[in-house]
């Protein structure tokens, strides 16, 4: 099978092994769970993480070292505190190995679009008095 | 004091921390692809603790980003202050720290006090990821991918709407 040298450069930017460590890492509810907190609070530590969960802190613990090892979530030590930080970069490589400059554009119009009515911004059709939303 | 925020953003690249090191500190008056093709200004001295940083356009005309040198340990970490030209947010910190591992290098880029909320944060989360992602591709292809050379084309062509605000007079 022939590539294009751009095609060929873009997949080796992440190996395959260091993807699916990412893909595993994103398959479970309670990590993805574990990044909205991280995202929405940088710096916070295991017991601040461990507030939003039912489940023990030794659970916990797993879960961040499998994100970790993902290279998801960053882990600092801070003066005697140990503290966590969502690493945007494993998605970033994901998104840029599958979407072109133009492709972008076009399918965040669309996601931004889905967002909006999803989110309960339904307008009726238009009529000729109205302005459009 | 208003709320500041940290934001830390790591990538793995397959290169030497000498290879790496040089293009992230690089301030010989040439762009430099991963920091949006800006040109990195630090004085006749050179990078050290204590010089001024400038990111400049290619031309000189135009400052967008101002701020100090606080750490610089070849060839592993460095630090500076940093401030948008364009916003009247306050000052933050960005961090860099180089590792090996893995046969490669592990870069790290930590923004700290980062003011919550403001445009310079959404700068910061969008700028980071992309500093850090088209350093990896400069190091390992030598050069920035398609989409990154096209928007650097588009900010050529749009230099001349640049704010009169971001002149380098403006920001010695």
């Amino acid at each position: 099978m022939t590539q294009s040298t751009s095609t060929s450069a873009a997949k080796a930017q992440v190996s395959d092994p260091e993807l699916d460590r990412v893909f595993q890492a994103l398959s479970h509810p309670g990590r993805r769970l574990i990044l909205d907190v991280l995202a929405e609070q940088p710096g916070a530590n295991v017991s601040e993480v461990c507030g939003f969960f039912d489940t023990s802190r030794i659970a916990v613990m797993k879960h961040l070292r499998v994100l970790e090892a993902a290279g998801l979530v960053i882990s600092k030590k801070e003066g005697r505190e140990r503290k966590l930080y969502f690493n945007v970069i494993p998605i970033q490589t994901i998104y840029d190995r599958w979407t072109t400059h133009y492709s972008s554009l076009w399918a965040s119009r669309l996601t931004g679009l889905k967002y909006r009515i999803e989110a309960g911004e339904i307008y009726g059709p238009p009529s000729d008095s109205e302005e459009k939303p | 004091m208003s709320e500041t925020t940290t934001a830390v953003f790591r990538i793995h690249i397959e290169s030497t921390l000498e290879t790496v090191w040089r293009e992230l500190t690089r301030a010989d008056g040439r762009p430099l692809p991963a920091f949006f093709n800006g040109v990195c200004d630090c004085g006749p001295g050179g990078m050290k603790v204590g010089a001024p940083l400038r990111i400049r356009t290619a031309n000189g005309k135009y400052t967008s980003v101002v701020g100090e040198v606080t750490e610089f340990e070849p060839p592993t970490r460095y630090a500076h202050t940093f401030r948008f030209t364009q916003y009247d947010d306050p000052e933050c910190t960005m961090v860099y720290e180089l590792a090996e591992k893995d046969g490669g290098v592990e870069l790290t880029l930590t923004a700290l006090g980062v003011p919550a909320g403001t445009k310079t944060a959404g700068q910061i989360q969008r700028g980071g990821k992309m500093i850090v992602a088209t350093l990896k591709r400069v190091v390992e292809t030598g050069r920035p991918s398609f989409g990154t050379r096209l928007l650097y084309v588009l900010f050529k062509v749009l230099e001349p709407l640049t704010p009169s605000r971001l002149k380098s007079e403006n920001w010695p």
